[in-house]
């Protein structure tokens, strides 16, 4: 177990931001942490990291307890926070060369990490800018090389990808993916649902302040009666055929509008063919006609009764 | 010294604006050089032309003669009329520099012992006048000691006796003297001048670096690593230390490339040391500022209002002796105001004993005192944000 997080508690005057928070990661998990806007997850990463006092609650890391003046633990964490946090007076290189001589003394393996961790963010040809010059998404990535450049065990991402370009997005996803396979134990926070199934091994779900579900995707959208989504393209479908649609076994709910038709099931295998075989019975012609999972968003619907990005 | 490299790093980015005012201070200080050599040209000259006087005497004795012969010396008499317009106008027009009214009854007082104070209407701040007023004195002084001494003197022997005296008299030792006071009061409008540029060099710099380091998302990233607040702190604190001392040092230097040919002595020392106390005030006042302010784009205006404003009150450009006492007065609560007082005492001096530098070291102390409450300002404000 890397990190144990106990009963925790912190507010800010009177709002609750984290209210008996728990949680653990494992070693080598991609540990996800998702929630909408305002629903604590910097806050509880900042009290995770001892920047913040909190009310109550027990954290360890490593084993540790962790307080502001654990520096064998902090040693090995490497953060890269929500706000872009660099020097605009240093360059790339300077910049990630200060937070890893932070950690690294030693000058010329610092040098070495320094050149990796440029590479690793694609940062090269910039490495003599200033951040100033950067762009949003550059500067987001350069915020990362400075968090991770020193190799620590466990990586602590909140949001890095806010803001970020869908292509720069998929980079630094990658790159996160990659970071885990050689071995880095990865807590990410974010409130995109799709980012969080990509890449996280177990995921929890947080809404003010409290955890309402955590496992791996699966486990979680196993947790609802929702099923699969079914979407079908077509001219005319009768009120009476929409109502013997609602009435066939495994069908929650059907509704048409603006000539698409949207069925959703309640779990279970097979309700694409037994929409189908109505499609034929009944002779009706459609054109598109696809089936989805549920998502994130809807495990997030289902427990809270609200969307989970607005 | 990761901390303390970075802190040397974020300055030497500012280092152009820095530089603006270091040019700022040569090209003034140039300017005052060629003129202060110009006016040099014209004290030589005066020495043998001697100081213009105006003697308005109300009788005539033998001791108004002799005075006058005394007087004959070092300056040349210049008739007016007595009348207050033409006196005022001589005076405006450096016609004369000083102009001396010997009153009815003079002689008698003398012959009786009486103090006398002779009225006087002068141009301030003439060295030439300092070297009446000592002659003047000299004479009244002696003259008194003699009728004092000798029971029934005359007044012919008693001018006689003056004549002797004040021939003996150290005229040359004066000369020096007075060469070398001019000299000092240069050096001392220089070093005046380096509190604008020393202050707007330490405001700006340190300003700017508190700024980067009141970042509350570089202050978390810095808390994550493994770096103790203390060790932290410390790499600060020397950064500072050394940009103080480092800024202080070039423009000390600078300033005294200027005043070197007029030589270095006791007074040069208390001037540097002097510059030196003012320029941990103005880190004092730079760290302040760094606490206060949330913008970086605000820092140079406020830095300009407040060493301009603070130059402007305390003597940096204009002499303190041109000042209404109003402007003084406000003055006396800013730590320029008493860096000039203490320059303009060190100019003065020429015996540096305990007592005579007593007023020096205490507009030192008061300088240090107020570096002391700025930086304690910062303090308690940084804690009041923390703490938010
Ligand atoms: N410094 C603060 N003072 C007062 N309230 C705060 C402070 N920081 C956060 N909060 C409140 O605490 C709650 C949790 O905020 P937090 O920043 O942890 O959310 P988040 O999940 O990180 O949101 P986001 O996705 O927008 O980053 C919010 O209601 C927020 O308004
Ligand atoms: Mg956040």
């Amino acid at each position: 177990m890397i990190v144990s997080v106990k009963n925790l508690v912190k507010r800010y005057d009177d709002i609750l931001a984290l209210d008996h928070l728990s949680l653990t990661v494992n070693d080598g998990e991609i540990f996800g942490l998702l929630g909408p806007n305002g629903s604590g997850k910097t806050t509880a990463i900042n009290c995770i990291l001892s920047l913040l006092k909190y009310d109550k609650g027990e954290i360890e890391i490593f084993g540790q307890s962790m307080r502001p003046e654990a520096y064998d633990v902090k040693r090995n964490i490497g953060v890269v926070m929500q706000n872009v946090a660099v020097y605009n007076e240093l360059t790339v290189q300077e910049n990630i060369d200060y937070f890893c001589g932070l950690y690294v003394p030693d000058k010329r393996l610092r040098k070495e990490l320094v050149t990796e961790a440029i590479d690793f963010v694609g940062l090269h040809e910039f490495s003599s800018y200033y951040p100033k010059k950067l762009s949003g998404g550059l500067l987001r990535r350069l915020n990362i090389a400075c968090g991770i450049a020193h190799k620590p065990k466990l990586i602590i991402l909140d949001e890095p990808t806010v803001a970020v370009d869908p292509q720069s997005r998929n980079k630094i996803l990658e790159g996160i993916l990659e970071l885990n396979k050689k071995g880095a134990t990865i807590i990410y926070t974010s409130h995109y649902m799709e980012e969080v199934e990509q890449i996280c091994s177990r995921i929890m779900i947080i809404d003010k302040g409290r955890a309402i579900a955590t496992g791996t995707k699966e486990e979680l959208k196993a947790m609802i009666t929702m099923g699969e989504k079914i979407t079908v393209e077509s001219q005319r479908i009768t009120e009476t055929q929409l109502n013997q649609l609602r009435r066939l076994p495994s069908i929650v709910s059907a509704d048409y509008k603006n000539k698409l038709l949207i069925i959703k099931s309640s779990k279970g295998s097979n309700n694409l063919e037994t929409v189908l075989e109505f499609f034929k019975t009944e002779n009706i012609q459609f054109g598109k006609i696809y089936s989805e999972l549920p998502t994130l968003n809807d495990v997030f619907l289902e427990i809270t009764g609200k969307q989970l990005r607005d | 010294m990761q901390v303390f490299k970075l802190c040397l790093k974020i300055l030497k980015k500012n280092i152009l604006t820095l530089l603006i005012y270091v040019i700022v201070f040569l090209g003034v200080a140039a300017i005052m050089a060629s003129s202060s050599a110009s006016e040099q040209v014209k004290d030589a000259s005066f020495k043998q032309s001697k100081a213009n006087i105006a003697l308005l005497c109300e009788e005539n004795t033998p001791l108004t003669a002799g005075l006058k012969q005394e007087l004959a010396k070092i300056a040349h008499f210049v008739e007016l009329s007595d009348k207050t317009e033409a006196l005022q106008d001589a005076l405006y027009f450096r016609t004369v520099s000083y102009i001396l009214r010997i009153p009815k009854g003079f002689s008698e007082k003398i012959m009786n012992g009486e103090q006398i104070q002779l009225q006087k209407t002068v141009i301030p701040n003439s060295f030439s006048n300092a070297y009446i007023d000592l002659t003047i004195d000299q004479y009244l002084n002696s003259a008194r000691l003699y009728v004092e001494q000798i029971e029934d003197i005359s007044q012919e022997s008693l001018v006689q006796y003056l004549k002797q005296d004040l021939a003996a008299n150290t005229a040359i030792e004066l000369k020096i003297n007075e060469k070398q006071a001019a000299h000092q009061s240069i050096s001392n409008y220089f070093f005046n001048y380096l509190a604008f540029s020393i202050l707007s060099i330490l405001i700006l710099g340190l300003s700017t670096l508190m700024l980067v380091f009141n970042n509350q998302d570089l202050q978390r990233r810095n808390a994550c690593a493994p770096l103790s607040t203390t060790n932290f702190n410390r790499q600060f604190v020397l950064a500072v230390l050394v940009f103080t001392v480092l800024s202080w040092l070039i423009m000390a230097v600078l300033c005294l490339s200027f005043t070197l040919k007029y030589g270095i002595n006791i007074n040069t020392l208390y001037l540097l040391l002097n510059s030196l106390v003012f320029a941990t005030c103005a880190a004092s006042i730079g760290y302040l500022i760094g606490n206060l302010v949330k913008s970086p784009n605000a820092i140079p205006a406020i830095s300009n209002v407040i060493t301009l404003g603070l130059s402007f009150i305390s003597g940096v450009f204009v002499p303190i002796e041109l000042l209404g006492s109003t402007v003084l007065k406000c003055a006396s609560f800013t730590p320029t105001y008493w860096f000039v007082i203490a320059n303009n005492h060190i100019a003065s001096l020429t015996n540096f004993n305990y007592t005579n530098l007593q007023p020096v070291l205490a507009s030192m102390l008061i300088q240090i005192g107020f570096a002391i409450a700025f930086f304690a300002a910062a303090l308690v404000l940084g804690k009041h944000r923390r703490l938010q």
